[in-house]
């Protein structure tokens, strides 16, 4: 039996860690370059004593084995539609280039898959990426609601105690826990599908959609919106004064576009999607 | 050697719990189950303000918490992470938990987190550096930090002392209290061939905070601490075994895979009754 080699702390964390965030195999991990530069492979039992029934390398592969499923697992609580959509396999492999490219490097894993959007668009090995990037990004907003500050909601009965002179310079605040999305395929149909474990999905051809997303009660609500509603309540929630959103907004409807606005507006509020007005 | 019915920060013994998982808010908050205490892993609540933390708040009014983390890294060489420590002692005061917990282990170097307890070698350097850091965590959370003995799967050559000598020494040193994980004792008994009565006879009963059980798989060559079964007797009697040394200590079941229904790990947490003390033997100890 040889000495134990002295590597100090460090340097052993550090090839311990370059060994477990290889995606290939045990064997392959300890060959690999990153941790070759801390840990020559034949000086193993150096550093990691067999066991009875493991080797030295086999007994880092119980941890090195685990890392990937880990981090699978995690993204797959955040993105349960883009892994029905890629299937166990397709979506295993995914993230396994996607921590990568983007490893934890958060306490929580809250964190592990605020980058899985881009990194999807930009994954030439995805079949139909367009949209399962849309699908990811919906996700995102999902999971950004779900864990936001709560704030309380403006009581509808608000909006009629409300002078009308004071709406034009009013602005809509909303509450944290709201979103807005704009894709560029029917993405909110499809996670509705899955969610409703419905295996007959709707289509996922190109189509403009526009969805919020909000909590009420502490649960996560979606919304589809038709365009028009999407920029009216987009510019409420960018804060835009209230009599500049709805002349905007009048410009590209037709009839009767106050009544209309309003009902809209009555609609969000009474979802609480808003959290105060500022007059 | 008479069993002792408090540790030294007297924490009082809270009973059996259980831990909190999402899959049982529902169950929880309709039935109110007569539960001792509940215990929540921390990093799950510190960055969300939504239905967990609803939850949790909801569970803090009626119960008993201590928090239990995963992600402290507290044996990496890493700078510590005050963003985390401050948002722990932040989420310990809005529950009012009763102690704080994590593990003696790395989890991550380089600013990465592998999200796994990752063992530290047992040598002098690392005691003296994990003591450093356990001082300055206490400093930061104004209370002294409790760590559990994780499972342990690879043992270093560099090492130079068992690890209960090395939990010995590090608690003296930095004056932290231990969550005695007597299935991790197990686990890591078989994993390297200790004798885990040799492990738990040597721990200070006065420094164990609080138990752990919990169940593991036997891949055969090795075991994995997987918490996604019921606890073996073979545990159970190691339970019974350290209990006779420390006296009743707050004692808590951990099922985190394949979990059942809120009842049935009530019920295999409550079988640890059985292996606690009568209450006139925790009387004439005290």
């Amino acid at each position: 039996m040889r000495p134990p080699l002295d590597l100090t702390l460090p340097s052993l964390q550090g090839w311990m860690q370059a060994v477990i965030e290889h995606p290939g195999t045990v064997d392959e991990a300890v060959e690999a370059p990153a941790a070759r530069a801390a840990l020559d492979p034949a000086e193993i039992e150096r550093v990691i004593r067999p066991s009875k029934t493991l080797t030295s390398v086999e007994r880092v592969g119980v941890y090195q084995g685990m890392y990937l499923l880990r981090m699978v697992e995690a993204l797959e609580g955040d993105y349960p539609a883009v892994a029905h959509f890629l299937g166990a396999e397709g979506f295993s492999e995914v993230v396994t280039r996607y921590v990568q490219a983007h490893p934890s490097v958060s306490y929580t894993f809250n964190r592990l898959g605020a980058r899985f959007p881009e990194f999807l668009r930009d994954s030439k090995a995805v079949g139909n990426r367009g949209f399962v990037a849309d699908l990811a990004r919906l996700e995102l907003l999902v999971t950004e609601v779900f864990d936001a500050s709560q704030s309380p909601a403006w009581p509808a009965g608000e909006i009629a105690r409300v002078p009308e002179e004071a709406w034009p310079a009013a602005r809509l605040e909303p509450i944290a826990a709201f979103r807005l999305g704009a894709f560029g395929y029917p993405v909110n149909a499809y996670l509705q599908s899955v969610k409703e474990e419905n295996h007959d999905h709707p289509s996922t051809a190109r189509q403009a959609t526009w969805t919020a997303v909000w909590r009420k009660n502490y649960e996560v609500w979606r919304l589809n919106l038709s365009k028009p509603q999407y920029d009216f309540l987009r510019a409420l929630a960018k804060g835009r004064l209230f009599g500049k959103a709805v002349a905007d907004a009048a410009r590209g409807l037709q009839g009767a576009a106050g009544e209309q606005l309003f009902r809209w507006l009555r609609d969000w509020v009474a979802e609480g999607m808003f959290t105060r007005l500022n007059v | 050697m008479k069993p002792l019915s408090r540790n030294r920060w007297s924490f009082p013994d809270l009973g059996v719990g259980v831990g909190l998982r999402t899959a049982h808010y529902a169950h929880i908050l309709e039935k109110q189950p007569e539960v001792d205490f509940f215990e929540v892993l921390s990093e799950n609540y510190m960055d969300t303000g939504g239905r967990p933390l609803r939850v949790l708040e909801q569970v803090a009014e009626r119960y008993p918490i201590v928090l239990h983390g995963v992600s402290m890294n507290i044996g990496s060489t890493d700078p510590l992470d005050r963003e985390h420590l401050h948002k722990l002692k932040s989420l310990a005061a809005r529950t009012r938990a009763l102690w704080v917990s994590d593990h003696l282990c790395w989890t991550g170097v380089a600013g990465r987190n592998t999200h796994d307890l990752l063992p530290m070698p047992l040598s002098e350097e690392a005691l003296r550096h994990v003591v450093a850091r356990v001082k300055a965590v206490s400093d930061v959370l104004e209370r002294p930090l409790i760590l559990e003995n994780a499972s342990t799967y690879a043992e270093f050559a560099s090492s130079t002392m068992p690890e209960w000598e090395f939990f010995g020494r590090l608690m003296e040193a930095a004056d932290c209290g231990m969550l005695l994980d007597v299935n991790n004792v197990y686990v890591s008994a078989f994993n390297h061939g200790f004798d885990p009565k040799a492990y738990l006879d040597a721990i200070d009963p006065s420094r164990v905070a609080q138990y752990h059980l919990a169940g593991h798989t036997n891949k055969g060559t090795h075991i994995v601490d997987t918490h996604n079964d019921h606890v073996i007797d073979p545990v159970w009697d190691l339970y019974r075994h350290s209990v006779a040394r420390t006296g009743n200590v707050s004692t808590l079941l951990e099922w985190d895979a394949d979990i059942p229904e809120f009842e049935v790990v009530h019920a295999e947490a409550l079988k640890s009754r059985a292996f606690r003390l009568e209450e006139k033997a925790v009387a004439a100890a005290s």
